[in-house]
Formats: structure tokens, C-alpha cells, sequence
């Protein structure tokens, strides 16, 4: 029962609450508006925090430039995704947006040179040395602020308090943003081509632009989340961005009230203690299972959370049920 | 001939081996309400859908203002002027009412997502387009419903709706299908009233699809009649009940029918 | 040469295999609107299911084999009563669909994985029985597997196309409204549906697990994209252009490894190819190879 006191406990579910919120929305923006089922979405991520550690790594790039380095290569990514296949019916964009994920990982995993691929760090450390970290910057940062915070808050404020923090006001900005976003007329024509894009197109409107600027915002959004991630983790691995992560924010999307962002930060919350919990739960009856099977069992449970959501409330636990199914 | 201003030239479409349109010629004056009708699957909506863009043609031209219109997509042939009506009257379910009228406003700087770091532009523009919107709403009498969602008006609003939003969007040429199929007596008045205002006022031409044949030829200047995916009978009202081929084809199976 | 007629073959195999298992999907697909993102894992489970049966339990293959079958028929049932035929009542849209089917994979996969772990697996065959032809060497277990494919591939085409219940579904599909109020029993054709899906999951596991010789719980999962691909390159619910998209795809996957071809991309690649002839398809006929004309937007 020890793991559940410590403050790191709770402070480790924040930080993945706050990522995963961060790349929920990036699905909201797409899929809650735009009604674009994008199941790539960890593709973004994916690229952006390679992008990122990469360019810190092995070119020696300064840390700002090379995050937003990697979040344009995010944004680019889902340009791409966009302009080729976003012409699509819907169930047929679903399909090959998984793909372009899929394969953003199988590239990442085949390029040992560039990106260290199975073996999941970007350089090989020298005798005596750890591996070369792309967060020296970013702890240095974190390090400043919690001794700024730590003489106000006191001792709780650590590295972690201090990371998890950044990451949950990156979110309310975001949120604020896209919420400001989502009030206008450009947010108003997406809605419609959510529903139908013959009468967005029969009266005047590009409907094929507004999808796409959709999914470079929510794409830019997936990005944000994957540097995020890459400080996270501190060490990379193409693993870590399997398809299931998509569906970990499509839960959190559909769990917050897909139309409306304001239920999200909770979902993220939720999501954060059925991500990050099981991990700490070594007590019985969790005990009887080894940390791999409690692993299988995690993906299991996220698995049962999604068939009884969409069965029994699709329109989440903040949403409105009119706007799911208003005929 | 330069006051046409719709041609349509020997337009074909078939689908999977079906020809819906299949050498279709006709063309429309401007400033004049013209007529299409014609049995089901005649391939009258389809030709609608071949005008807007939805659907491109296998061959022949299409020429809007003496321009080729038919390798366009349906937003840019919205942009010259020409907007269109759906069959059964297309609402955005879950937008509102007001909301649905709003989207027919053009070159609105709230579209272009850049214009977000300009909030009075988009703002100023918002509160014009909503005003006008709701002065139509008075107009066609459904202001009540200004905030509710669109899923909850009936078929005859939806109709009224539908049009507003094209009014809105500032036509030149409107492509009305079938805008009194299933609309109350009064309210076909209250629309053909608004036609016959925007027509006098305004100067807009419409093309549009009918089967009530009664309101055909009380309002048109001239009736096209399709079959089969052709032009079989074009002419005013009058000559139309005269022609022969017209009675087999369609007048015929109508009256045999009701 | 050699190396042609070996790629050609092996493409040949795998094709028949994706053929088999995309065309479960697009039948599921043109009768229930449903895109089954779990049908990669009913591959797994019956390769799993049939290693128990033979190796473990010492039966004959073939036996193992049926029973897996039958067991990938029950399952698709017990979730259809279970699942899609309630979510079909409540009018689900698209995206509940989708993500059910996906809640369904992960349930699927990671008990496949508690139960059986994370170790591979292998059937108790002859792997290294060849045939030479042209200089290519053909396995045994290649030639089986492509033997009872065409045999499945047959019998389901004539299924579909004399048999009243496989008119029904074709019917269906066409107008799912329009075959309802003629009549046609839907809960059946549903069912048949469903059992021939199931039936043809379980075959194509088994046929991958041989060919590929070893195999673990990501089997499926691996398989799916590929799978996918295939079905949407046929056009999505054309059941015979899911076939033909299978074995395009079977065959482009491995003809792309040919060494003459800029010396061959890397087999690791294999999937990243199928998908890139499906954009590439896709980018130039958005409808896929067999479908109709759609609205431009």
C-alpha cells in the first residue's frame, strides 16, 4: 500500500495525465470538430520527439530549436497524411492512418543508425559513461524552477513536481487556445463537414482545406505531447508508440465529451490512474501477477473501458448525448 | 446568344455501367426561372449534381458565364455564384439554426484559421452575418428557432432553411431541387413569394427541379423535360403539354398514376 | 531467375493466406458496416489454439485445425450476440464501432498472451521438406497451405454464389432496407456471415503460422496492416476484390524484396510497401480498384 502514499505516485499520474490530455486534445481538435477519425495519431508523437532527440543527440542542436524542430516535423507529418489520403471516405482515412503511424514506428525501428531502432537509445554511451541524454537542457530548467518553487511550496516540490506542473499549465494553455479556436466560424465549418460536406462545399467552402488544417492542428498538438513524452522517458524506444497509444487518447477524448473540451482534463485524470496505477499496485491481490502480466491485464482493462464506453455512453461523461445522436 | 448564362453541353455521366445523364444539352437565360422535370430517375439531380461540381462528367462542358465550369470543384463553382439546394432539403442536424444560416456567408476572414490573431475582423464580420441571418430568419418566419438545432425543425422548415442559406450565401444562380415536394400549401406560397421578391429584386436565375406540375408552369419562364437521362422537350410552359413525346414519357405515367 | 519464381511463389502463398483473411473482413464489412480491427488477432488465436490442440495435447493436426476453426466460429457468434448486434440497435455511428472492434482486439490479444505468454510457438510439421522447381525451392508446408486455400477460396466463391443464403447476403449488402422488407432472413445472413469470417480467420492463422514456421501473440497484429491493406485496396466489402487485393499485395510485398529490383528493399519493409501501393492506388482511384465513383468534395 506504500506506493499509493508517496506524493511521487500521484505526481507520476499527473505527468502522464497531463501528456496523454495534451494528445487527447490534439484528437479532440480533429475528430470532437472535424469528425476525422485519425488512428495515426501516435505517429505524431512518434516523430516529434525522434525529431527532437535526434537533432540534440547526434547534432548537437540547441534544445528549443530542435523541440520545435520536431513539432513542425509533427505538423508536417500530418500535412502529409492529409494531403494523401484525406480525400478518403472516412472508414478508408481510418485505415491508412493507422498505417502511416505503423510505419513511422517500422522506420524508426529499421534505422539503427539514425535512430538506435530496436535497441532503443540514439547513440551508444562511452566506457564509463551513461547514454548521452537530449535532456540536459530541460533538467537545467526544471532544476532552476524547483528551486525557485521549492522555498514557497516547500519540500514536495522536486524535479518531478516541477515537470508535471510545466506539462499541466502547457495544457490549460492549450486548452484555452483551442477552446478561443473552437468559437470560430472556421471551427463552425468543420462542424458542419462533420456531419455532411456537400453543403459546407455547395456553399463555397474548401472542405478539404478546413480538414486539413484540422488534422496539422491536432497533429501539432500529438507533437507537443511527444517532446513532452521524449522528457519524460529520457530514453527513447520505437515501442513506445504502438497504435494502442492512439487509442489511450481516443479514450480519453470519448471518456471527457468528444464536442466539448471542458471534460477532458478528467478524463486525462481517469486515464492517468489506469495508465500510471497499475504499475504501482504491487500489493495483493495484485501481487499474484508478475509486472509483465499486470501489463497485459492494463491493455485488457483499457480494452473492456472502450466497449462499454461506446456501448453504454458514447457521448462520455461530460458530453452531450443530443450532439452524439441527433438525427 | 450572350444572355445565357448556364450551357450545358452534351453532358454524360454513367455510374458502374448506368448512364444517369447520357448527352444532356440545355441552357438558361439570365434573369429567368427555368424549369426541369421529368419521371423519376430521369436523371434530373444527377444533372444538378454535374452543375455544382459534386460530380464530374465523363465528357461534354458545362459553361457558367461564358466560362468552362465542369473540372471544378464544387466550392469553386459555389464561389462564382452558382449555389445549390439538396433534394429532402440538407440541414446541419447538430449545428443551430441560426448557426446553419451563418455557414452560407462568404469570404468570411473567421474562415481563414490566420485571422484567429485577428479577432476584430472575424468579430465585426460575425455580428454582420448574424444579423442578416436573422433578419431572413424573420423573413421566413422560423426566428424562434434561431438557437435550437436544426435536427428539430419539420421537412417544411428544413426547405426554408435550406434556401435562406443559399440566399445567404449570395447567389447568381440558384439550383433549387424539388423545393416544394412535401411543403404545406401555405407555406409554398410564403416561398414562391420570396422567389418572385428575389427575382424582381435581386435579378437571380434559377434552375430548378420540380414535379408539381401546376407551380411548374405558374412560375416558369420555361420548362426543360428529361428522360432517361436526355433533354426530351424544351420550350415555354404552354408548348411543353402539347408535345408528344413529353405526354408518353412523363405526363402520361403521371396521369396514369394519380 | 531462381530468385523470381521463389519470390513469385512465396508471394503466391502469403497472397492466398491475406486473401483468405481480408476477405472475412470485407464480408463482415459489406454486411455489417463493420471495419473488424480485431480480426488480426482471431488469426493469433488460432494458431495458438491449434498448437495447443496438436502439441500439447498430442492430436492430429488436422483434427486441431477443425477444432480451431470452430472455436474462431463461436467466438465471432458469442460477440455478435454479445456486442454488435446491440450496438446495431442503438444505432452506433462509425467511431463506436471502430473503437469496440478495437476494445476487442486488446481484450483478445492480451489473454492470448496471459494464456500463452510471450514465447513462440511452432507446429509439429516437417519445416524442411522441399520440392525444386525452376530452381526455386518450394516447401512442403508452402504447398499444402496454397493447396487448402484454393480449396477454401473455391468453395466460398460458390457459396456466395449459388447458395441461397449467400445471394441473401449479397443482397444485403447491396440495400440492407430493401432485403429486409423482401423478406430475406437478415439474422442469418448476419450469422452466416459471421461463421464464415470466424471460420476463415481461424484458417488463415493456421496457414501463417505454418508458413512463417514460428509464431508468437503479436502474429495477428502484424498481419492486420497488411490484411487491411488488401481489403481496401479491393475495394472495401467487395469480397472478391478483397481476394484479388490479398494476392497483389502477397506478391508486390515479396517481389519488392528481389534482389534486380535496386537490389531489393529490405524485408523488414514488407508492410511499409503494402501500404504505400495502397496510397499510391488510392491517390489515383480514392474509391479503391473495383469501387464506384464518389462525390467530390
Amino acid at each position: 500500500m506504500n506506493a499509493i502514499m508517496q506524493p511521487g505516485f500521484w505526481i507520476f499520474i499527473l505527468t502522464m495525465s497531463g501528456i496523454y490530455g495534451i494528445f487527447g486534445l490534439g484528437l479532440q481538435v480533429q475528430y470532437g470538430v472535424g469528425g476525422i477519425l485519425n488512428f495515426g495519431h501516435v505517429g505524431m508523437m512518434a516523430l516529434s520527439s525522434y525529431t527532437m532527440a535526434i537533432l540534440v543527440i547526434s547534432h548537437g542542436i540547441n534544445f528549443w530549436i530542435a523541440a520545435a524542430t520536431g513539432v513542425g516535423v509533427a505538423a508536417l507529418g500530418g500535412a502529409f497524411l492529409g494531403l494523401t489520403t484525406l480525400r478518403l471516405r472516412g472508414d478508408y482515412f481510418a485505415i491508412v492512418s493507422i498505417a502511416f503511424s505503423e510505419i513511422v514506428r517500422y522506420v524508426i525501428f529499421n534505422s539503427d543508425n539514425i535512430t538506435g531502432g530496436a535497441q532503443g537509445s540514439l547513440a551508444i554511451p562511452a566506457i564509463g559513461e551513461g547514454y548521452p541524454s537530449y535532456t540536459n537542457a530541460w533538467d537545467s530548467i526544471m532544476n532552476h524552477m524547483r528551486d525557485f518553487l521549492q522555498p514557497i511550496f516547500g519540500d514536495i516540490v522536486n524535479r518531478e513536481f516541477v515537470m508535471a506542473l510545466t506539462i499541466w499549465s502547457t495544457l490549460a494553455v492549450l486548452l484555452l487556445i483551442v477552446s478561443r479556436i473552437e468559437r470560430t466560424s472556421w471551427a463552425r465549418v468543420l462542424r458542419a463537414t462533420r456531419e455532411d460536406d456537400e453543403v459546407p462545399a455547395a456553399l463555397g467552402k474548401n472542405v478539404f482545406r478546413f480538414r486539413l488544417q484540422a488534422v496539422i492542428i491536432g497533429s501539432i498538438l500529438g507533437g507537443i505531447a511527444g517532446i513532452y513524452w521524449a522528457l519524460e522517458s529520457t530514453l527513447l524506444s520505437a515501442d513506445d508508440f504502438l497504435t494502442i497509444v492512439t487509442f489511450y487518447g481516443w479514450m480519453i477524448l470519448i471518456l471527457g465529451g468528444a464536442t466539448k473540451v471542458k471534460g477532458l482534463p478528467f478524463a486525462a485524470i481517469f486515464f492517468g490512474f489506469l495508465y500510471g496505477g497499475t504499475r504501482f499496485f504491487t500489493f495483493w491481490p495484485f501481487s499474484m501477477v508478475d509486472s509483465a502480466q499486470r501489463a497485459y491485464i492494463r491493455i485488457m482493462i483499457i480494452g473492456v473501458v472502450l466497449i462499454i464506453l461506446m456501448m453504454k455512453r458514447p457521448q462520455g461523461i461530460f458530453g452531450k448525448r443530443q450532439e452524439m445522436v441527433l438525427e | 446568344m450572350n444572355n445565357l448564362i448556364l450551357e450545358v453541353n452534351d453532358v454524360a455521366i454513367s455510374f458502374g455501367g448506368v448512364r444517369a445523364v447520357n448527352g444532356a444539352t440545355l441552357n438558361v437565360a439570365v434573369d429567368s426561372v427555368t424549369s426541369v422535370i421529368g419521371p423519376n430517375g430521369a436523371g434530373k439531380t444527377t444533372l444538378f449534381n454535374l452543375i455544382s461540381g459534386a460530380i464530374k462528367p465523363d465528357s461534354g462542358t458545362i459553361l457558367f458565364e461564358g466560362m468552362e465550369i465542369q473540372n471544378l470543384l464544387p466550392h469553386k463553382i459555389a464561389d462564382r455564384g452558382i449555389i445549390r439546394t439538396f433534394q429532402g432539403a440538407k440541414v446541419i442536424k447538430r449545428l443551430s439554426v441560426l448557426e446553419n444560416l451563418m455557414l452560407g456567408g462568404q469570404d468570411n476572414p473567421g474562415d481563414s484559421l490566420l485571422n484567429f490573431f485577428n479577432p476584430k475582423a472575424r468579430n465585426a464580420y460575425e455580428a454582420r452575418t448574424r444579423d442578416r441571418a436573422m433578419e431572413l430568419l424573420q423573413q421566413i418566419g422560423i426566428e424562434r428557432f434561431a438557437h435550437e438545432y436544426a435536427g428539430i425543425l419539420s421537412g417544411g422548415q428544413r426547405k426554408l432553411l435550406d434556401l435562406a442559406r443559399a440566399l445567404m450565401a449570395n447567389p447568381i444562380m440558384l439550383l433549387l431541387d424539388e423545393p416544394f415536394a412535401g411543403v404545406n400549401p401555405t407555406l409554398v406560397e410564403k416561398l414562391l413569394e420570396v422567389l418572385q421578391d428575389l427575382r424582381t429584386k435581386h435579378h437571380l436565375t434559377f434552375l430548378l427541379i420540380e414535379h408539381d406540375l401546376e407551380t411548374v408552369m405558374n412560375i416558369s419562364d420555361r420548362v426543360i423535360v428529361m428522360a432517361e437521362g436526355r433533354v426530351i422537350a424544351d420550350g415555354a410552359p404552354n408548348s411543353i403539354y402539347q408535345n408528344q413525346a413529353v405526354i408518353d414519357a412523363y405526363l402520361g405515367t403521371r396521369k396514369a398514376t394519380s | 531467375m531462381a530468385e523470381f519464381i521463389q519470390l513469385l511463389f512465396n508471394g503466391l502463398v502469403e497472397g492466398s493466406i491475406f486473401g483468405i483473411a481480408a476477405l472475412g473482413i470485407s464480408l463482415v464489412y459489406s454486411v455489417l458496416r463493420l471495419v473488424n480491427f480485431a480480426a488480426g488477432d482471431f488469426l493469433t488465436l488460432s494458431a495458438f489454439t491449434t498448437y495447443f490442440f496438436s502439441v500439447d495435447l498430442h492430436m492430429p493436426l488436422v483434427i486441431a485445425v477443425l477444432i480451431s476453426v470452430v472455436i474462431g466460429v463461436v467466438i465471432s457468434l458469442f460477440l455478435e450476440f454479445l456486442i454488435w448486434r446491440r450496438l446495431r440497435k442503438s444505432g452506433a455511428g462509425m467511431l463506436a464501432l471502430f473503437l469496440v472492434a478495437t476494445g476487442v482486439a486488446f481484450v483478445l490479444r492480451q489473454s492470448i498472451a496471459l494464456t500463452f505468454g510471450s514465447n513462440s510457438r511452432k507446429f509439429n510439421i516437417d519445416q524442411i521438406k522441399t520440392f525444386e522447381f525452376l530452381g526455386a525451392q518450394i516447401a512442403q508446408a508452402q504447398l499444402v497451405v496454397l493447396c487448402c486455400a484454393s480449396i477454401a477460396i473455391t468453395s466460398i466463391a460458390i457459396f456466395i454464389k449459388k447458395s441461397v443464403i449467400g445471394k441473401n447476403m449479397r443482397a444485403y449488402s447491396d440495400s440492407p432496407s430493401l432485403a429486409a422488407v423482401s423478406g430475406i432472413n437478415v439474422q442469418r445472413v448476419i450469422i452466416a456471415t459471421w461463421c464464415i469470417s470466424g471460420a476463415f480467420g481461424a484458417l488463415a492463422g493456421v496457414f501463417q503460422g505454418t508458413v512463417q514456421g514460428q509464431f508468437t501473440s503479436g502474429m495477428g497484429l502484424d498481419l492486420l496492416l497488411s490484411i487491411l491493406a488488401a481489403v481496401v485496396l479491393g475495394t472495401i466489402g467487395d469480397a472478391y476484390g478483397a481476394l484479388i487485393g490479398g494476392f497483389v499485395l502477397g506478391i508486390v510485398m515479396e517481389l519488392s524484396t528481389w534482389s534486380a529490383f535496386f537490389g531489393g528493399i529490405p524485408s523488414t519493409y514488407k508492410p511499409v510497401v503494402a501500404f504505400s501501393v495502397l496510397v499510391i492506388v488510392l491517390l489515383f482511384k480514392p474509391e479503391g480498384i473495383f469501387g464506384v465513383k464518389a462525390r467530390r468534395i
